[in-house]
């Protein structure tokens, strides 16, 4: 052994320590997974205020028929479809008209294709929005230009809007268009991801607290 | 150690699964991942592998299959060596008929979910949260980014990707018979079409083949049977 190989202890092409990797896998995962549920706690802690004001205003809106428009890239489209099965399908809540603008490809391939990526969430808000409704954006950087532009449309529209945003916000977290924006301080996009689906997951149970439904939190 | 003990055997459930799943990708798999209901999680699972977050990551080939006819999309593209990834409950009946094939097909299953966990054996690795909220609170999502996360740690090592005496055990050829792993137990099969009473081709890992289906009644498409020595034996689903 050279005198640095205990830094790179698996470097070598005919590496055959298995089960030191694997035990090296299982200690990093459980780490991670204390860090996970480290940022969420915080996170949920810090915006408790902000989760509960929120709440309080979607259940508003959602009383006089206002509907949840949610929308992001790659990762956070995802997880912008995964908020609007929460509100719309999730089992044991009161379901809510809520659905992604992330999901359908002829929309989407129509409006990058023909007026541009960054305008792709902003026109579908043009088409479906009315004052009564609410708009959440994903992006784990905060600088997703067709989130941030949606956000201002909506806003210009009198949406409820609501920003998830990661790192230290990025232009959400300073947009005058975004009335709620959530930031999840960490540099880590799976971090992030992962908090962020505690919050909307916190403010969905608070929403049907407020309507009486009783889910467990 | 405290994490381990707070977290039970996921940890080391995520160390196996990636090792295996780095292991496939590197002797050429496709993974194939599947929500039926939350299909958001087979997508998000998906770009994950095809679009690396952290920048100079190997792009892998991982699919999200959606829609009624999963179960089909599944069967006429999945190739032996592939790997099958499910985000759903145990109690997801599409989800079970494909993990139930995957055998038949020759290709490794990771089950990922919350909630009453699936029977004993009813994937190669299954990784589970105790939380029932799991699917729509951030869990399920943090289990399909450790599972990115160590993939790639695992090629970093790569003498411990390559065959080894420690390896966990590829899936059977039995395509040279007799078959002395067969033997006793036959081969699971799924059964792709049936010429007349009795003959049908049928799907093993070892590719299509036809058997004879003399031993079985009404044994029709997309039945898993038991195959041994050119028969049909008996048919375990229907």
């Amino acid at each position: 052994m050279s005198g640095s190989d205990f830094l790179y202890p698996f470097i070598e092409a005919d590496e055959r320590d298995q089960a030191g990797l694997l035990g090296d896998l299982a200690a990093s995962a459980g780490a991670k997974m204390d860090q996970s549920a480290a940022l969420r706690d915080e996170t949920l802690a810090r915006l408790a205020g902000e989760i509960a004001t929120l709440a309080g205003e979607m259940t508003a809106r959602f009383a006089t028929g206002g509907r949840l428009f949610t929308f992001g890239n790659g990762g956070s489209a995802t997880d912008a479809a995964l908020s609007a099965s929460l509100f719309a399908l999730a089992p044991g809540g009161t379901p809510l008209p809520a659905r992604s603008l992330a999901e359908d490809t002829a929309v989407l391939t129509a409006l990058g294709n023909d007026v541009g990526f960054e305008l792709v969430f902003s026109r579908q808000l043009i088409a479906h929005a009315t004052a009564s409704d609410m708009a959440m954006g994903f992006s784990t950087s905060g600088n997703s230009d067709n989130v941030v532009r949606a956000m201002a449309e909506a806003h210009r529209r009198g949406l409820l809007t609501i920003g998830l945003a990661g790192y230290d916000g990025g232009g959400m977290a300073a947009s005058p268009d975004i009335a709620h924006c959530m930031v999840v301080r960490s540099e880590s996009v799976h971090r992030i991801q992962e908090t962020q689906s505690a919050l909307v997951h916190a403010v969905w149970s608070e929403v049907q607290d407020r309507m009486g439904t009783g889910v467990p939190s | 150690m405290g994490i381990l003990e707070r977290t039970g055997t996921l940890p080391d459930d995520l160390a196996d699964a990636s090792l295996a799943l780095a292991r496939a990708f590197g002797a050429g798999a496709t993974m194939w991942c599947l929500a039926p209901g939350l299909e958001a999680h087979a997508r998000h699972l998906a770009v994950e592998f095809v679009h690396p977050v952290i920048m100079g990551k190997r792009a892998l080939p991982a699919v999200a299959v959606a829609g009624a006819d999963a179960l089909a999309l599944l069967r006429v593209q999945t190739r032996p060596g592939d790997v099958l990834v499910a985000v759903a409950g145990a109690d997801e009946p599409t989800v079970g008929a494909a993990m139930r094939r995957c055998r038949a097909w020759g290709i490794a299953s990771l089950w990922i979910g919350a909630g009453p966990r699936p029977a004993p054996g009813a994937a190669d690795v299954v990784l589970w949260s105790d939380d029932p909220r799991a699917p729509y609170s951030g869990g399920a999502v943090l289990l399909y980014h450790l599972l990115w996360e160590l993939t790639h740690v695992c090629f970093e090592h790569a003498g411990l990707l390559r065959d080894h005496p420690d390896a966990p055990a590829a899936p059977v050829s039995c395509a040279d018979e007799p078959c002395i792993t067969c033997s006793d137990e036959g081969r699971l099969a799924e059964i792709l079409s049936v010429e007349d009473d009795r003959r049908a081709q049928v799907r093993t890992p070892a590719g299509v083949e036809a058997v004879d289906l003399s031993l079985v009644d009404d044994a029709r498409p997309g039945d898993l049977v038991i195959v041994h020595a050119g028969s049909a034996l008996s048919v375990v689903e229907r």
